[in-house]
């Protein structure tokens, strides 16, 4: 096996966590605002190195949470995004065979060496280790096949390549798991796995966020959007806005000019909040 | 404490949230890491969003109040289909009391089912595209000349199958080997979801997947023990597409309803729904047991309602 295999250099594993106020704070200081379930499940995931599955509504940030997590651990964030048939080759590592056929018709050498390996998003997390996040996205779009070969990789952390050996990870990198629930993983994978359900965030909490990811918002503006955007949730709505279609309203509506959700100017900029058409009719009416 | 948190994941297991020994281990560790003893136990002992209020429930019975949640819910999946083991003195008491052989007269749910380009491939001898691993491999025996293309394409895979199952008052002489047929089905096909309506709805392909038809009706019937008679089939099918049905599993499915189209509900929202099914899925099949009958039409209004929406209308058989 080439050194090339071996990880880089541990980092720090902890990343300075050492309580559930510290993750929130510095998920904070990274403009996510995090509840205080969000928090001690990363806090915990972090320090017993387990997979954190996250599953919630749509647009409370499941995603976020892996971004936000590598840019406060100067991390690199691995995406994995899932679907359905992914296989091996788009998961961990593919051989480059329009190279490897040159190199045939040259008749020198080896073809199964390190430089004719492409690295795939899974692979790439584990010679990165701690130095890596590496996001799951979507883990109930694969298949079964695929959920099985990766309870493996999460409980060894290595793999092997039949050609050139087995790649182990020096540390562990971070993983987080998102899931919408349109097929029920397996118990294997939740027990092995710390859960955390996002929930829509409070009504302070909904200020909090859009100011901080959109700063061109007023605190009134932000404020009657979280208003607004609650009283959407309640109607029974096919798709009601998340957290991340009020930051696109809030940033809309001060785009405009306007300095509440009401009357003409929210009818105009609805679009940005409500994407289905039986739900615009509900809406307006 | 170790004692009192190890206690309180077996209450917690009682109550029917799956806990192995594993998650209790990690829960006392999490407590003792974190100081946080709500919120430890939620990242530890769940797994699913169905668990929350059980596990806010016994919560409560141990520890007292459970702390103010500052987050808010929509009220969908947490509150309808809880995992409350009420008395069984339903008539779907039936299924708990399955004996072990299974009635000879199910008819299976035999379907021909439209295909789909799958992502995964198979060698083709003349069309698709080059396959490169393959190509490499036949260079090889020829002194690295790639002498003989090889090609892939993919593969064709059935579609995901959706069984809506009415289990209602006017479909129990139906009902019992309705699941049984499903229970059989999902021996068959790993891909199909179970689900049992009445009033509301229940996700059963879990409780299905055991092999042995007897452990397999008596785990469903639990989960179906507080039951209440009537139908609304508009009001489950619109809990089938929110929780799932939108979120993926209705996308490209073949969806089959079976149901005798009686429904105290609103006809308004049923025609609402297939509506909004039809437009996602592949296609909707409805099975009616009534149609055997030769003077049957379906004139109620909620078949009126929903019979615009269904690709397919066709007695069991």
């Amino acid at each position: 096996v080439s050194d090339r295999l071996e990880a880089g250099p541990a980092a720090s594993t902890g990343g300075g966590l050492t309580s559930i106020e510290d993750v929130d704070a510095a998920l904070r200081s990274e403009s996510y605002v995090p509840d205080r379930g969000l928090s001690t499940a990363i806090f915990l995931a972090v320090t017993l190195h387990r997979p954190l599955l996250l599953e919630g509504e749509v647009g409370v940030g499941k995603t976020e949470v892996a971004k936000t997590l590598a840019r406060l651990r100067q991390a690199e964030l691995v995406r994995l995004q899932c679907y359905e048939g992914i296989d091996v080759s788009q998961a961990l590592y593919e051989w480059d065979y329009p190279r490897q056929l040159l190199e045939s018709r040259a008749g020198t050498g080896d073809l199964y060496e390190e430089r004719f390996l492409l690295e795939r998003p899974l692979l790439r997390a584990l010679r990165a280790g701690a130095n890596a996040v590496l996001l799951i996205d979507e883990l109930d779009r694969a298949d079964d096949e695929f959920e099985a070969f990766l309870l493996e990789l999460l409980s060894e952390f290595k793999v092997s390549i039949p050609e050139l050996g087995t790649v182990a990870a020096d540390s562990q990198p971070m993983v987080i798991i998102t899931s919408n629930r349109t097929r029920e993983l397996h118990d294997a994978l939740k027990r092995r796995c710390f859960y955390h359900w996002i929930e829509y965030p409070s009504l302070e909490r909904e200020v909090e966020i859009i100011r901080l990811r959109a700063p061109a918002v007023s605190e009134r503006l932000a404020r009657s959007v979280a208003a607004e955007v609650e009283r959407l949730r309640s109607l029974d709505l096919v798709k009601p806005p998340g957290p991340a279609e009020a930051i696109d309203w809030a940033a809309a509506l001060a785009a405009i000019g306007a300095d509440s959700a009401e009357g003409e100017a929210a009818r105009a900029t609805i679009g940005a909040a409500i994407k289905n058409r039986e739900d615009l009719g509900r809406t307006l009416a | 404490v170790t004692n009192q948190l190890v206690q309180f994941a077996r209450a917690l297991r009682t109550n029917g949230i799956p806990i192995g020994v594993g998650g209790v281990v990690d829960f006392v560790a999490g407590v003792d890491l974190a100081g946080d003893l709500y919120w430890s136990g939620r990242t530890t002992l769940l797994s699913a969003p169905d668990h929350i209020p059980v596990y806010d429930r016994v919560f409560a019975e141990w520890f007292g109040e459970i702390p103010v949640i500052e987050s808010r819910r929509r009220g969908g999946i947490e509150s309808e289909i809880s995992l409350h083991r009420g008395p069984t003195s339903s008539p779907y008491e039936m299924f708990g009391r399955m004996p072990g052989a299974v009635p000879d007269d199910v008819l299976p749910f035999v379907l021909d089912l439209p295909l789909r380009r799958s992502r995964r491939r198979r060698r083709s001898r003349q069309r698709g595209d080059l396959d490169l691993r393959k190509t490499l491999q036949l260079a090889g025996r020829s002194d690295g000349e790639a002498l003989r293309l090889a090609r892939r394409t993919r593969r064709l895979a059935p579609r995901r199958v959706v069984l809506l199952l009415d289990i209602s008052g006017s479909m129990s002489s139906y009902a019992r080997r309705l699941v049984v047929a499903a229970h059989a089905a999902i021996q068959e096909h790993r891909r199909w979801e179970v689900f049992c309506f009445a009033t509301r709805l229940t996700r059963l392909t879990h409780e299905l997947s055991h092999r042995d038809p007897s452990t397999a009706l008596s785990r469903a019937a639990k989960e179906l023990a507080d039951w209440e008679g009537g139908t609304r089939i508009g009001e489950a099918l619109k809990q089938f597409m929110d929780d799932y049905g939108h979120a993926g599993m209705a996308r490209g499915a073949v969806v089959v309803i079976c149901s005798d189209g009686f429904d105290v509900g609103d006809s308004d929202v049923l025609g609402e729904q297939m509506a909004r099914l039809s437009r996602l899925a592949h296609s909707v099949i409805w099975l009616n047991p009534l149609l055997e009958l030769e003077s049957y039409e379906p004139r109620s209004a909620a078949m009126r309602a929903a019979l615009p929406h269904v690709d397919l209308f066709a007695p069991w058989r």
